[in-house]
């Protein structure tokens, strides 16, 4: 069983934080800066899960997440908006695009991690049984 | 013949009488009064008339001395009962006089009365004297008689007695009574002098004598009468010349030639009888059988004829009354056959007197100047007259005509009379007369303008009404043309009025109701509703044109007004509509400028947020890393300054979560996010949030959380937040002891409470409370952190869920906040 997350996000700050958080943890982390390229990584490397940002140049979340959708091969693999866009509705929109959960930014750097696994966790869970 | 025979035994007697006459001289005392022209005082002081000249004319031959006693008629009267005078001449005949008087045989006059009105009165019939003012000659026989006729008739009329037939004509002239009866005689002779005229009204034909003294005066009367025969006889007699003079009635003149022939024939049968009866007799048996059968032969003519028609002799003996007459009187031929004496009248006017048929004799001139409602032709004479015992007493209209009849020598044997029932023609003719009227009324009184006019715009009518609302009089107004009176060239709104006539001839439909300007004489204009009919000729033809019109200036001056007022309106509702259209686009355009702003705020603040949010993360991530020492160890400064830039980050965070939240509140934008939860775990978890925050500080946190909170619907994250607001708050305010969370749902709502055991909240400031950016301790001194968002917030949003929010504190003790809000969703959300 893979050990990989993959972070399509292009903030490279952003970016570091969260690879640093997870690979702390003892996850492999794969990143991409673009969703044509996350999408292309998910299909090779059928992560535990995708921690996916909603503003992104060219393809934005909403546009990769439906895509992501169409291909059997992925599913199950959950996918986990991790955005800035905070505003009213935001959430509820980006769940019904297909995103398994939703982290506001500023992320905790506490708690992120625990609240990353809680999406795989029970995947691996009911894998496991 | 019968009558024939009955003359020549008269006569035969009277011839024997006269040659016995005694012939002393004597003198005879004979009363005078004034009743000209048949006795009177003449200018000279004579004694005058026709009474006069035949006494006179006897005792010439009688060798009398007559002396003359003057007086009025019943002075006259008087003096005779008393035998004061021998002879009162005048006299007519009635069985009361005969009981005072003697009378002789042979009538001396043979008169009738009759009504004399003024010329021109309405008088014409005998009901036209009902309640009428009449005068009569005092004790004379009319004066009986008239009572009796009006009493029959039902009259009302007064009847004066006055002792003189001239002053009698003389008090109607003057207009102080209505009508007088006198004598046939003195009408004739008197009327036309004081203005007055005859009326159909005539009755009680009466023959008049010379009266004398009862019982005493037997051979006096007996002279009288032979006398009197004689004089009859003879056309050149001046008995006859005394009639013309007098009364220049040419009737006497035809009645002699007929006594004269009848006398001729009466000597040579005489004489035949005396030299053969047998032979003569023989043939006027002959004769008799020949004239019956001839007579039964013009007896069915008359019979057949479809008038009433009767036929008289020269003796006025009824010789015929055919099947009509019997039909229209109900008086049978038996009754009347061979009855003399006037009898023809009575079935018609219940009474016996003169009739149209026994005005034949009368020359035309005298019909003409004293019946006007009778007209001859030839000898034919025609007259209209009323009998009010007819059809069952409802009363006819007659229409009469009557002629003389001649025998084959041309010779007088008789008079017809036809007489037809014009009544109904005569009511149709009164009702057409009334309607005639009542038409006229209307057209004169009409509160209309009634005008008829010619195809070519002659006003050939207008009625009063339409010439005094013109102005105009008839004279001024009928004959000319329409254009050039009442009718302008064109009227004031521009409408050229020229072929208007011309229209309403050739269109009459179009035309039939028409307003135009017309012009009065004075120049006013004024506007008329007129309904126009055209009267077409037998080709179709306009031939005349009835036009009613109503004056409407007023009304149309009214109508002006409101179109005036109403095009005011108009104009004015137009300008307001307008303007209303400016404002709604000026509103619109303000209304997309302020929807434009909004979309453009919103699209601000969603950047903002994101824009911040961002590096912040990059700040509390790292700082968070560091402070867990993942990135290496830290000293204690190290940590405390890390400790410092999380706290403010934090901070930065809330106050950036905040403005978004109250913009969006009060931009209306906060839109709440139903779903179903459980509120256990949300209050658990939040406490769990904000417990290494109050172990921190040392307070102990502690909740009571009731059995029945479970799952509820609400907006979850709202709820979160305003449990972890109040439990930030608390951590916040206080210093040492302990906060207490409960919870509990009754009926629906959900009762939340965090009681805290800090500073508390003066009473004045918990109204402020609420209000957005306002902290408590306000000002550079403050003691802790918070923008003095959260409870407004807080309470913004349990509003929009129909929910509240309330505080109970004591300065020093504490305080405790309590939410309520319901735990389904609600409708009106």
């Amino acid at each position: 069983m893979s050990n990989d997350l993959l972070i399509i996000e292009d903030n490279e700050q952003n970016l570091y934080l969260m690879r640093f958080l997870l690979e702390k943890k003892g996850f492999t982390v794969i990143a991409a800066e673009n969703g044509r390229a996350g999408i292309d990584k998910a299909l090779e490397h059928k992560p535990l899960a995708i921690l996916l940002d909603i503003q992104l140049p060219e393809m934005d979340g909403y546009a990769v997440a439906a895509e992501l959708l169409k291909h059997k091969e992925l599913e199950g693999i959950p996918i986990i908006a991790v955005t800035s866009y905070a505003m009213v509705g935001d959430r509820e929109r980006i769940l019904a695009a297909g995103a398994t959960g939703y982290i506001e930014k500023p992320i905790n750097p506490d708690t992120f991690v625990t609240e990353i696994k809680q999406y795989f966790r029970e995947n691996t869970a009911d894998r496991e049984e | 013949m019968q009558f024939i025979i009955l003359f020549i035994v008269q006569l035969f007697f009277l011839c024997f009488n006269i040659l016995s006459l005694n012939a002393d001289e004597r003198t005879v005392k004979v009363g005078i009064y004034e009743n000209a022209p048949k006795v009177f005082t003449d200018e000279s002081g004579r004694p005058s008339g026709i009474f006069i000249d035949i006494i006179e004319n006897i005792a010439k031959n009688e060798g009398w001395h007559l002396t003359y006693i003057r007086g009025t008629w019943v002075e006259g009267l008087d003096r005779l009962t008393k035998g004061e005078i021998d002879l009162m001449p005048d006299v007519a005949y009635t069985a009361d006089r005969e009981r005072i008087y003697s009378f002789h045989k042979i009538p001396a006059l043979s008169s009738w009365y009759q009504v004399y009105v003024p010329r021109g009165s309405n008088i014409r019939s005998i009901l036209d004297l009902e309640k009428k003012r009449i005068l009569v000659l005092e004790r004379s026989v009319q004066e009986a008689a008239f009572t009796r006729l009006s009493k029959g008739f039902g009259l009302n009329s007064t009847i004066i007695s006055l002792p003189d037939y001239d002053t009698m004509f003389e008090t109607v002239a003057r207009g102080d009574a209505d009508a007088a009866i006198t004598n046939r005689f003195y009408g004739i002779m008197h009327a036309e002098k004081f203005g007055l005229e005859d009326t159909t009204v005539v009755f009680e034909p009466s023959d008049l004598f010379f009266a004398a003294t009862q019982g005493k005066s037997k051979l006096l009367l007996d002279t009288i009468d032979s006398h009197l025969a004689n004089l009859k006889k003879d056309s050149q007699s001046i008995y006859y010349k005394s009639l013309k003079k007098w009364t220049s009635e040419e009737v006497r003149f035809k009645f002699p030639v007929w006594l004269k022939i009848l006398g001729l024939s009466a000597a040579i049968v005489l004489l035949i009888s005396i030299i053969g009866s047998i032979v003569l007799k023989r043939q006027v048996n002959a004769r008799t059988i020949e004239l019956q059968k001839t007579q039964k032969f013009f007896m069915n003519i008359v019979e057949f004829l479809p008038d009433a028609t009767f036929v008289i002799d020269q003796d006025k003996k009824i010789i015929a009354w055919n099947q009509a007459c019997e039909l229209m009187t109900g008086v049978k031929k038996e009754a009347l056959l061979d009855q003399s004496n006037y009898a023809y009248a009575e079935p018609f006017f219940n009474e016996k007197r003169p009739i149209l048929i026994d005005l034949i004799n009368m020359p035309a001139p005298e019909i003409e100047a004293t019946y006007k409602y009778v007209q001859r032709k030839d000898n034919r004479i025609y007259a209209e007259s009323f009998s009010p015992q007819l059809r069952g007493g409802k009363g006819a209209y007659l229409w009469i005509v009557a002629s003389p009849l001649f025998d084959q020598d041309g010779k007088r044997c008789g008079a017809i009379e036809s007489i037809r029932d014009v009544t109904e023609q005569k009511l149709i003719e009164e009702a057409l007369r009334e309607s005639e009227r009542k038409y006229r009324e209307v057209v004169t009184l009409a509160n209309s303008i009634i005008l008829r006019w010619s195809p070519d715009g002659e006003i050939l009518f207008m009625n009063k009404f339409g010439l005094e609302f013109f102005g105009y009089t008839g004279t001024e107004l009928l004959g000319q043309k329409l254009m050039e009176t009442i009718v302008p060239e064109s009227d004031s709104t521009g409408r050229d009025l020229r072929p208007l006539m011309g229209n309403i001839c050739s269109e009459p439909e179009r035309f039939k109701r028409n307003v135009n300007e017309n012009i009065k004489k004075n120049g006013e204009h004024v506007w008329i509703d007129w309904a126009n009919k055209v009267l077409l000729d037998e080709q179709g033809q306009a031939e005349e044109i009835l036009s009613i019109g109503s004056d409407i200036t007023e009304q149309k001056k009214a109508d002006d007004k409101i179109r005036q007022l109403n095009n005011e309106l108009q104009r004015h509702a137009e300008f307001l509509e307008q303007r209303v259209a400016e404002r709604t686009s000026e509103l619109a355009a303000a209304m997309e400028k302020a929807q434009e702003a909004d979309r453009i705020k919103s699209a601000f603040l969603a950047t903002m947020s994101h824009e911040l949010r961002t590096p912040l993360n990059s700040i509390i991530g790292f700082t968070g890393i560091l402070l867990q020492r993942l990135a290496g160890p830290l000293n204690n400064e190290q940590d405390k300054q890390l400790t410092m830039i999380q706290n403010s980050s934090r901070h930065l965070l809330s106050l950036i979560n905040d403005v978004l939240d109250i913009s969006k509140i009060e931009a209306g934008q906060l839109e709440l996010s139903y779903q179903s939860f459980s509120l256990r775990s949300s209050i658990e978890n939040t406490v769990k949030l904000i417990r290494p925050l109050a172990e921190k500080k040392n307070i102990g946190i502690w909740q009571e959380i009731s059995g029945n909170v479970e799952n509820i619907t609400a907006d979850q994250r709202r709820i979160e937040q305003i449990i972890l607001n109040l439990l930030n708050n608390a951590v916040k305010f206080t210093k040492k002891g302990e906060i207490f969370i409960s919870c509990n749902i009754e009926n629906g709502l959900c009762h939340l409470s965090v009681s805290d055991t800090g500073i508390g909240i003066e009473q004045e400031d918990i109204q402020k409370l609420f209000q957005p950016f306002h902290q408590i301790d306000s000002g550079t001194s403050r003691k802790t952190e918070g923008t003095g968002l959260g409870l407004s917030i807080c309470k913004k949003v349990l509003d929009l869920m129909g929910g509240s929010i309330s505080v109970r504190s004591k300065i020093g003790e504490g305080s405790t906040f309590t939410i309520k809000f319901p735990t389904a969703m609600e409708d009106t959300l």
